[in-house]
């Protein structure tokens, strides 16, 4: 195959070749690729140590041969091509492996703690070290949702969301390591799939099966609001007694026809919910009116929004990960999609620090690493899980991915 | 000298006739008086020459003169025929443009008649010559005839007109002949010589033969060589010149090429470019008179048609029209090599050849006979086959077709009936998803929630188990006393109620499973049930469990005289129907869970009921038996319809939403689709499993149905149904759905809808459910 004339540049200083156009066979891989950068390297640094590279050419990763990619790309191969490399992301191996009785069905990530919550019927803090610190009991049925609220000093505050159709917002002392319910937010009549806390920290909202989201407060107080109570629950009632005040909702936005699989907070004004309904619906939090909504063909099952890039990615039942731009108001706008999953995609997380990096879980046991310049390829799989990948989220460093493993051990 | 005439000239036999009798009166004559008849007969030679010259050249004259005169006349004649025609033409017009060609007559007239005068005379001169100088003429006739006659060649003789002949005759009786320049008489030649004198002469003298006498000088004249020899050759009939050359090479001058360059250099006529004027004259002349109607153009002819087209008018379908399809009479096989007496040595069979073929059957045999071989034609013995064989043809002309079949031409293509593709008929389930693990053992029964988030499945391994249908939790399980035979959830939302059957009972289950309020309710709907007063006899036991049952969510048993094999609700929630495998009367149980209360619909056993379904909308009882489909009106408790499955053994039955379309699958591998508008046959039969049919099921939302079978795999079809009546069903196949390992010969044993999303369950003998999306 011909020759192609390329420059290499990269934005990272370590690793700068000279800025010297390259004659370079088209048939070549991002390995030959990877082995001339080393090569030059060496030439230029004695004490340069092989890093594996991958390329961008116009913004677009390089995952098959040189001519072919730029063939595919529209890219005349008379000029001199620009072609950014940066250092390869190499499938990690898991660190660790904090083990659960049941499933857990779902997982935050925080510097300091992870939280997740279990079929069990509880919710675990858990350190870096993978110990467990403490377990949050009192659903009376499977946690679906586990959020942090508030994390500042030794006392911070955490969300549940259940089966039981209730979410319940828990105070935690870090230092004393006890754990008291303070508020039951009770109003849902199916389970609470799905909870999200806004940008400061004094509301939540919660998506159900029921198809309804609430818009709770999130700022824990002493006083209890009033529920209409019947009379002929007293066992309900003595449940409710254990599990702190009783919350009731500040709003409540009805428009899904379909259980409301996942929530998420655009906004400090915004919520975004995906529904089985085949719909992602933003909603006003001020008007409590339903903004926009973005129709897909399959049922959502998770959603993800980077206000770095200010992108919703979606994962749903037919295997890909969609892009959608939330503010669009045409409805449907597909800007891109990520194909590689064999299983419906059931957690979907963006990077919160990379702005074209997400990672995604699928009932194929497999975590993905995707690069948004690179739709048809991850960066890199993960295949950790010997089961169904429930959740996924992402450490504040934005380095290492934590996902929970279904495990029934 | 008239025999010397008649020898050198004299061809006629009339002529010569003529010239013997004159010869005789000359001789007679010259007896008498010699002079005079000399000069008699010379002048008469002398005459007769010019008489006959002048004859020529006259006959010349007047054949041209007879000519022009004939045309002329022929001139006159046309113009004749023409003017009568005008003249026939315009009757009542005025005279005037037709007198023109009259008056134009004479002056065409007029060039020829000088000629004709000139030949007028010329005739009466000829007459009189004639009459005074026949002899003489008849005389040397001969030769000049020939001559003549041979053509234009002959020697130029002096011109008679300048010389006046008549002088000759005038001189006849005196001795002179004229006279010369000084007016002295010049006297004819002393002919001294009598007939001895001429007789001597013809003996003696050997130049006699080519001596002739000249008249006017009296003198003989000897011929000299070059005029004998050209006498004779112009008797010989050729040309008098000999350097003459007859056949030279024809220089054909007008050829049909078309020359670059003329003929003649001679430059066109004036008039050969310029209009004829008298023609001018004559056309307009002649297009006036068409103009003016006076002359009409000849009538085409009518070209009689002497032959038509006998066939031509003739119907095609008439008697004579079969014709067409004329199919010809099978030709017979013409004989070959093998059929001689005797024939060649390679045709003639071996005796393993011929033991061979009398073992073959007729019918196999290549040959009707053994081919023999005869030393002569006269050995050959008769035909024995002969009569066979004459019925064997008359039966092959008997048998063979006498018409040609219209065969239809139909593409088989536009036979298929033109289905949407799948791919447009989406959604439906493409893909499996999930699965749902946890039994030991096969799974049977398998029955979605309501709201479609729990899966309720109940097996072989005594259990009944509960899923998360999102994530394939095993959510509770139920340990039951025997297989699970049948599983319903109550389709109403608000009940949160399973009926499951197995053994002899059906357990009314409360899973205790999405929203509290409703299963709570459920409970006390339940509880709240008030004995009647009046205790009446039950087919059935109802009984209430207690303690750990009730703790596993058991609310109600319903203990039957036999095993119960189905279970199904009615849409509303409160009545369930229950199938019992008894070949009594008692195989099918309503039971109505408020009032807990039984009633078995049917006194009369029509057959093993296989499975039972409630009307959705309407008060109506399908029941399923191995063969037929019945349909009983509960209100009026009657039989409406009967379905023909046209199968063997009924395995299953699905109702649609609407009601008014049913599928039954049979363990003969066909689903039937019934139309009740339509019929009570099957509106559409579909044979697409290649095993038994375990189950089938109508999506509540979705145009969608399914079966499962035990090859394994589920079909899943789009199953439109129009509100329009006019409108028939339309069923496409759209997915074959594997995943399922087929164990003991069993593959899918059941098959339900998820009720909002297109997906579909099925749980299988491997001891799996599976979720397709």
């Amino acid at each position: 195959m011909s020759q192609l004339q390329a420059r290499f540049f990269t934005e990272n200083i370590k690793y700068k070749v000279d800025d010297v156009p390259f004659s370079i066979p088209g048939a070549s891989e991002v390995q030959d690729l990877s082995n001339v950068i080393n090569k030059l390297l060496e030439g230029k640094h004695t004490d340069h140590s092989h890093v594996e590279f991958d390329f961008l050419v116009r913004g677009q990763f390089l995952r098959t041969t040189l001519a072919t990619h730029m063939e595919t790309e529209g890219i005349s191969t008379e000029e001199v091509v620009e072609i950014e490399y940066v250092q390869r992301f190499i499938a990690p191996q898991p660190e660790e492996c904090i083990m659960h009785d049941d499933w857990i069905s779902s997982v935050d990530g925080d510097p300091e703690w992870i939280l997740t919550g279990s079929y069990d019927k509880t919710a675990r803090i858990w350190n870096q070290e993978g110990k467990a610190l403490m377990t949050v009991a009192g659903h009376t049925d499977v946690v679906k949702d586990v959020a942090w609220v508030k994390r500042d000093g030794p006392v911070s505050l955490l969300l549940t969301s259940s089966m039981d159709q209730t979410a319940v917002l828990w105070e935690w002392n870090s230092e004393r390591n006890k754990i008291r319910a303070r508020h039951c937010c009770r109003g849902h009549a199916g389970s609470v799939d799905s909870v999200a806390v806004n940008l400061n920290q004094t509301k939540f909202c919660s998506g159900s099966w029921d198809k309804m989201l609430k818009i709770w407060s999130a700022v824990p107080t002493d006083e209890e609001d009033e529920l209409e109570e019947q009379p002929d629950r007293p066992r309900k009632k003595k449940k409710t007694e254990q599990m702190g005040l009783t919350r009731t909702p500040i709003m409540t936005l009805s428009g899904h026809v379909e259980a409301v699989s996942s929530v998420l907070w655009s906004d400090n004004a915004e919520v975004c919910s995906a529904s089985w309904d085949h719909t992602i619906r933003m909603w006003d939090i001020e008007t409590g009116s339903m903004k926009s909504t973005l129709t897909g063909s399959k049922v959502f099952n998770c959603i993800s929004y980077s206000p770095l890039c200010r992108r919703l990615a979606s994962g749903s039942s037919d295997r890909h990960i969609r892009l959608w731009d939330p503010r669009s108001k045409g409805g449907s706008l597909v800007l891109l999609s990520l194909t590689s999953h064999n299983g419906w995609v059931t957690a979907v997380r963006w990077s919160p620090s990379h702005e074209q990096q997400l990672i995604s879980g699928s009932l194929d046991c497999m975590v993905k690493l995707w690069d948004t310049r690179s739709c048809k390829a991850p960066l890199y799989d993960m295949a950790a899980h010997e089961d169904k990948v429930l959740c996924v989220d992402w450490r504040e460093d934005g380095v290492r991915a934590q996902h929970t493993k279904l495990s029934t051990t | 000298r008239s025999k010397k005439m008649s020898k050198t000239a004299g061809k006629s036999a009339t002529k010569r006739v003529v010239d013997d009798d004159d010869d005789d009166l000359e001789l007679f004559k010259e007896n008498s008086d010699e002079v005079p008849q000399k000069v008699e007969e010379e002048e008469d030679g002398e005459d007769s020459d010019d008489s006959d010259s002048e004859e020529s050249v006259f006959s010349g004259l007047e054949d041209s003169g007879s000519d022009s005169d004939d045309d002329d006349d022929d001139d006159v004649e046309v113009e004749e025929d023409f003017e009568e025609e005008i003249t026939s033409d315009c009757e009542n017009e005025d005279r005037s443009p037709g007198l023109e060609p009259k008056e134009e007559q004479p002056s065409t007239k007029k060039p020829s008649k000088p000629q004709q005068g000139e030949k007028l005379l010329l005739k009466e001169k000829t007459a009189t010559r004639k009459a005074g100088g026949s002899k003489g003429r008849a005389k040397d006739n001969g030769t000049v005839q020939s001559e003549e006659a041979k053509g234009q060649v002959t020697p130029p003789q002096v011109d008679e007109y300048e010389h006046d002949t008549s002088d000759e005759e005038w001189y006849q009786d005196y001795p002179h002949i004229g006279y010369d320049l000084d007016g002295k008489k010049i006297l004819k030649p002393i002919r001294n010589k009598d007939e001895l004198d001429e007789f001597l002469d013809k003996m003696e003298n050997p130049d006699y033969w080519r001596t002739i006498h000249d008249k006017m000088t009296a003198a003989d004249i000897r011929l000299s060589d070059e005029q004998i020899d050209l006498i004779h050759r112009l008797q010989r009939g050729q040309f008098g010149d000999v350097n003459f050359n007859e056949y030279e090479p024809y220089v054909d001058f007008f050829s049909d090429e078309t020359m670059i360059h003329p003929v003649t250099n001679r430059p066109q006529d004036k008039r050969s470019f310029i209009p004829s004027l008298i023609e001018k004259e004559k056309v307009s002349k002649m297009v006036h008179a068409i103009k003016m109607g006076w002359i009409k153009p000849r009538k085409p002819k009518e070209s009689e048609q002497r032959f038509y087209d006998l066939w031509a008018k003739e119907d095609p379908n008439a008697i004579l029209g079969r014709h067409k399809m004329h199919v010809p009479a099978p030709k017979i096989k013409l004989p070959g090599h093998e059929e001689s007496y005797n024939p060649p040595p390679e045709y003639l069979l071996t005796e393993e050849e011929k033991l061979a073929w009398e073992q073959q059957d007729p019918e196999d045999r290549k040959l009707a006979f053994l081919p023999q071989k005869y030393p002569c034609l006269r050995v050959v013995p008769a035909y024995s086959r002969f009569i066979h064989e004459r019925f064997e043809r008359c039966l092959d002309l008997y048998l063979c077709p006498r018409q040609r079949k219209m065969r239809v031409n139909v593409d088989p293509e536009d036979l298929i009936p033109k289905l949407p593709k799948p791919k447009d008929l989406q959604p439906f389930p493409t893909t499996q998803s999930l699965i749902y693990r946890g039994h030991s053992s096969l799974v049977r029964c398998i029955s979605l929630s309501p709201s479609g988030q729990w899966l309720a499945s109940g097996s072989d391994d005594c259990t009944v188990r509960f899923w998360e249908v999102c994530t394939g939790r095993c959510m509770k399980t139920v340990e039951v006393g025997g297989t699970v035979k049948s599983i319903a959830w109550n389709p109403n939302p608000s009940i949160c109620l399973v009926a499951i059957s197995f053994n002899e009972t059906v357990l009314l289950l409360n899973p205790c499973l999405g929203d509290k309020l409703l299963y709570n309710a459920t409970d006390q709907f339940i509880a709240s049930y008030v004995e009647p007063e009046e205790e009446r006899p039950q087919l059935v036991q109802w009984e209430v469990p207690q303690d750990e049952d009730f703790d596993n969510g058991f609310r109600l048993i319903i203990n039957h005289p036999k095993s119960v094999k189905q279970v199904t609700w009615h849409g509303k929630g409160d009545y369930l129907a229950s199938v019992l495998s008894d070949n009594s009367n008692t195989q099918v149980l309503i039971h109505q869970v408020s009032k807990r209360r039984s009633q078995n619909p049917f006194r009369k056993n029509k057959g093993i009921v296989q499975c039972v379904s409630f009307h959705p909308i309407r008060p109506y009882f399908f029941v399923a038996s191995q063969r037929c489909v019945r349909i009983y009106n509960l209100i009026k408790q009657e039989l409406m319809k009967k379905l023909m499955a046209n199968c063997k053994w009924i395995s299953s039955m699905a109702i649609h939403q609407g009601g008014d379309n049913v599928i039954c699958g049979s363990y003969d591998s066909r689903l039937s689709w019934f139309d009740l508008d339509l019929s009570t046959k099957p509106y559409k039969v579909l044979r697409h499993h290649k095993k038994a049919l375990r189950g089938v099921a109508f999506h509540k939302n979705y145009p969608l149905f399914a079966s499962g079978s035990d090859d394994g795999s589920v079909i899943v079809c789009h199953g439109m149904v129009y509100n329009d009546l006019l409108q028939n069903p339309l069923i496409v196949p759209v997915k074959v759905l594997r995943g399922h390992t087929i164990t003991h010969n069993l593959g899918v044993l059941d098959v339900a809808f998820h009720p909002m999303q297109p997906w579909i369950f099925s749980s299988g003998a491997d001891a799996t459910i599976r979720l397709f999306t």
